[in-house]
C-alpha cells in the first residue's frame, strides 16, 4: 500500500475517489433537493478515481 | 454562500492529500538537488501538467473568467495567440540550451551564455518577482474567503500558507509539481459541471451568439479597428504586444514555469513538456472563458428569469472578480460546492507553490551559492534550500498584509513585473541565435529595455493609469497600454543589446557550445515515430491553433 501511495496516479485516483464517496453520502443520506448534480459528479469522480488507480496497478 | 458538513469534508480531505504528498516524498529527499531540482527524474506527463499547472493560479482562473464576461471570446487570445505559438517555440527550440548546459535555472543558464552581472540581475529581479507574486496570491485567497464565506482574513492566510508551508518543505520541488498535478485535475474536473449546467441554463452557444454583442463573440473580426471591440485593441498591436513579446518573454524565459521542463528525464521529454501542455492549454478556454461569456448572457434580458447576476461594487458597475465564485455560489449545491470552493482554494495554493519553489531555487543556487558562500557540503545547500522556503513563504505573508493595508501595492507590483519582464526575451533571442552577442550587451540591453518600459508607462495614460511624467499621450485600454509598454521595452532592449554588443569582445566558440544556435549539435529524432517528434507535434498544434482562430474568427 505504501508502495502505491508514492506513485502520483494512484493518490489523485484515491483522492477522487475518497471525494466521491462524500458527494454520494451526502446524497443518500441528505434531504438536498438538488441531488442530481451531486450524482453525477460523484459517479462522475469515482469512475475516473478508479480508472487512475486500475491504470496504475496494470503497469 | 454557506458551506456545510459535506463541503467542509471535501475540503478537508483535500488538506490531507496535498499535505500527505509532501510527506511521501519527504522520504526520497537526499540532496540539494532532490530538493531544488527534482533531480532531473520527473515522467513526462507529470512535468507537462504541472507546466500548465504552475500557469493556472487564481489569477488566470478567477481572471480568465472575469475577462470573459468584461471582454468576450477575445479573452481566447490569451491561449490561442499569447500561449501556444510560444509554449511550441520553447520546446523545439530552447529547451535544447536550457536542458542540454545542464543549468538549474534560467539564471544559471544566462551566467553559463553571458556573465555573472546579467545573471545577477535576473536573479534579484526574479527572485523578488515570485515571492512578492506569491504574497499577491496568498492575500487574493484571503480576501476572497473573507468575502465569499465570511472566513477570518488572518486564519485564511496563516492556514493556506501554513499547508503550502509544511508540502515544500518537506518534498520540494517534487512536492509542489505533484501538488500541481492534483491541483490540475481538481480545477479542470471542479469547475466542469459548472460550464456544463450553466450553458444548457444559457441556452448553448448558439443562443450566447444570439443574445450578446457580434464583438463579445467574434475573435478576429472587429479587431480592425481599435475603437469597434471591447478590449479597444488594434490587432496589430495584440499580435506584436501580446502574441509576441509578452507571450514568448512569459513562456520561454520565466523560470517559474521554464523550470516543470527543466526536471524531466532526459533532452527528449524536457522538448515535449510544453509542447503537450499547450494541449490542454488550447481547450482551457472552455473551463476559464466560457463561464464569463455564460455569465454575461445569463444577465441578458430573455434570460433574467434564471436569476443569476454578476455582483456589483459599492459604486454600482459590475465586479467581475466574483463572476467565478458568484457563479459557484448560484449553480453549486452542498457537496459539489465543497468541490467548487476546494478548487479555487487549490488554484491560490498551486500559484503559491509554484512561485515558492522558483524562488528557493534561485536564491540558493544563483545569489546564495553564487555570491555569498561558495563551496560548501552539498548538505549545506540543501539546509539553505528548505530554510529559505519558510523565509520565501514568511515574506508572501508580510506581502499579504502589505496588500491588505495598500491596494494600490497590487497594481504597483504587476507593473514593475512588467517593466522587468518585458524586455527579457530579446536578450535570450539574441543569446541563443546570435552569437555575437556579449555580457556586456545582454546587461546594458536589459537595463535599457526595463527603463523604456518604465518611461513609455510614464508617458502614456489608459484608464486613469501611467502619465507618472507627464499625459503625452492616451490609450483606450489598459491592457493596450501594457502591450504597448512591453513592445517599447523589447525593441530597446534588442538594439541595445546589438549596439553595445557589436562595440564589445564576444566569449570564444569554443566557450559557447550548447549554449548558442549555431554552434550547437541538434537532437536528433530520426529513430522516433513522427508524433513523438518535437516538430511534426508542434506544427499540428499551430496548424489547430491557426484552425480555432478561425473558426472563432
Amino acid at each position: 500500500m505504501y508502495k502505491k501511495l508514492n506513485d502520483l496516479q494512484f493518490v489523485i485516483g484515491l483522492f477522487f475517489s475518497v471525494v466521491s464517496v462524500i458527494l454520494l453520502l451526502n446524497v443518500m443520506l441528505g434531504t438536498n433537493v438538488a441531488t442530481k448534480l451531486n450524482t453525477l459528479t460523484g459517479s462522475g469522480f469515482l469512475v475516473f478515481g478508479l480508472l487512475m488507480m486500475f491504470i496504475r496497478s496494470r503497469k | 454562500m454557506r458551506l456545510e458538513l459535506a463541503d467542509y469534508l471535501i475540503i478537508l480531505v483535500y488538506f490531507i492529500f496535498v499535505i500527505g504528498v509532501g510527506f511521501l516524498i519527504k522520504k526520497k529527499i537526499k540532496s540539494s538537488n532532490d530538493f531544488l531540482t527534482s533531480s532531473r527524474s520527473i515522467p513526462l506527463w507529470i512535468t507537462s501538467l504541472a507546466f500548465i499547472s504552475a500557469n493556472l493560479g487564481a489569477q488566470e482562473v478567477i481572471g480568465m473568467v472575469a475577462s470573459g464576461a468584461k471582454y468576450g471570446i477575445m479573452t481566447v487570445h490569451f491561449y490561442w495567440v499569447g500561449a501556444i505559438f510560444a509554449m511550441v517555440f520553447l520546446g523545439v527550440f530552447m529547451m535544447p540550451f536550457y536542458y542540454g548546459s545542464r543549468a538549474r535555472s534560467v539564471p544559471e543558464y544566462l551566467s553559463l551564455r553571458f556573465d555573472e552581472k546579467t545573471r545577477g540581475l535576473n536573479a534579484i529581479s526574479f527572485a523578488v518577482m515570485t515571492v512578492f507574486s506569491s504574497g499577491i496570491s496568498l492575500y487574493a485567497l484571503a480576501k476572497l474567503m473573507e468575502t465569499i464565506l465570511h472566513w477570518d482574513f488572518d486564519i485564511s492566510i496563516w492556514v493556506s500558507a501554513g499547508i503550502v508551508m509544511v508540502y515544500t518543505f518537506l518534498g520540494g520541488l517534487t512536492s509542489a509539481v505533484y501538488n500541481e498535478v492534483l491541483q490540475f485535475f481538481l480545477i479542470v474536473l471542479g469547475l466542469s459541471p459548472l460550464v456544463i449546467i450553466s450553458l444548457h441554463d444559457a441556452g448553448g452557444w448558439d443562443n450566447i451568439k444570439a443574445l450578446l454583442q457580434p464583438e463579445m463573440t467574434h475573435a478576429w473580426k472587429y479587431m480592425g479597428n481599435a475603437n469597434d471591440n471591447p478590449m479597444g485593441l488594434h490587432f496589430m498591436s495584440l499580435i506584436f504586444g501580446l502574441g509576441f513579446v509578452m507571450s514568448f518573454g512569459y513562456w520561454c524565459t520565466d523560470f517559474l514555469v521554464v523550470q516543470r521542463a527543466m526536471i524531466a528525464r532526459n533532452m527528449g521529454d524536457a522538448q515535449r513538456t510544453p509542447i503537450i501542455a499547450a494541449i490542454p492549454k488550447m481547450a482551457m478556454p472552455l473551463i476559464v472563458v466560457l463561464p464569463g461569456l455564460i455569465a454575461i448572457t445569463l444577465m441578458q434580458p430573455a434570460l433574467l428569469s434564471k436569476g443569476y447576476r454578476i455582483p456589483t461594487t459599492a459604486s454600482g458597475e459590475l465586479d467581475y472578480t466574483m463572476t467565478l465564485p458568484s457563479m459557484i455560489a448560484h449553480y453549486y449545491p452542498t457537496g459539489i460546492l465543497g468541490v467548487g470552493i476546494t478548487a479555487l482554494i487549490a488554484s491560490f495554493m498551486s500559484g503559491m507553490a509554484g512561485n515558492v519553489t522558483a524562488f528557493n531555487s534561485v536564491f540558493t543556487f544563483d545569489i546564495y551559492q553564487s555570491y555569498f558562500v561558495k563551496n560548501k557540503s552539498d548538505r549545506h545547500y540543501l539546509l539553505v534550500g528548505k530554510g529559505i522556503t519558510v523565509v520565501g513563504i514568511l515574506i508572501s505573508i508580510a506581502t499579504a498584509y502589505i496588500a491588505k493595508s495598500f491596494n494600490n501595492i497590487n497594481d504597483f507590483l504587476q507593473l514593475v513585473f512588467g517593466f522587468v519582464n518585458g524586455p527579457l526575451f530579446a536578450t535570450f533571442l539574441l543569446g541563443m541565435f546570435w552569437k555575437r552577442t556579449t555580457g556586456h550587451g545582454a546587461f546594458w540591453g536589459l537595463v535599457a529595455g526595463t527603463a523604456a518600459a518604465a518611461a513609455t508607462h510614464g508617458l502614456t495614460v489608459a484608464e486613469g493609469k501611467g502619465g507618472w511624467i507627464t499625459e503625452f499621450y492616451t490609450i483606450k485600454s489598459g491592457m493596450g497600454q501594457a502591450f504597448i509598454v512591453a513592445g517599447v521595452s523589447w525593441i530597446f532592449n534588442f538594439f541595445t543589446t546589438i549596439i553595445v554588443s557589436l562595440c564589445t569582445k564576444p566569449k570564444p566558440d569554443e566557450e559557447l557550445k550548447g549554449l548558442v544556435y549555431s554552434l550547437t549539435e541538434k537532437p536528433k529524432f530520426h529513430e522516433q515515430k513522427w508524433y513523438l517528434r518535437v516538430v511534426p507535434l508542434g506544427l499540428v498544434l499551430l496548424a489547430i491553433t491557426i484552425l480555432l482562430n478561425i473558426l472563432f474568427f
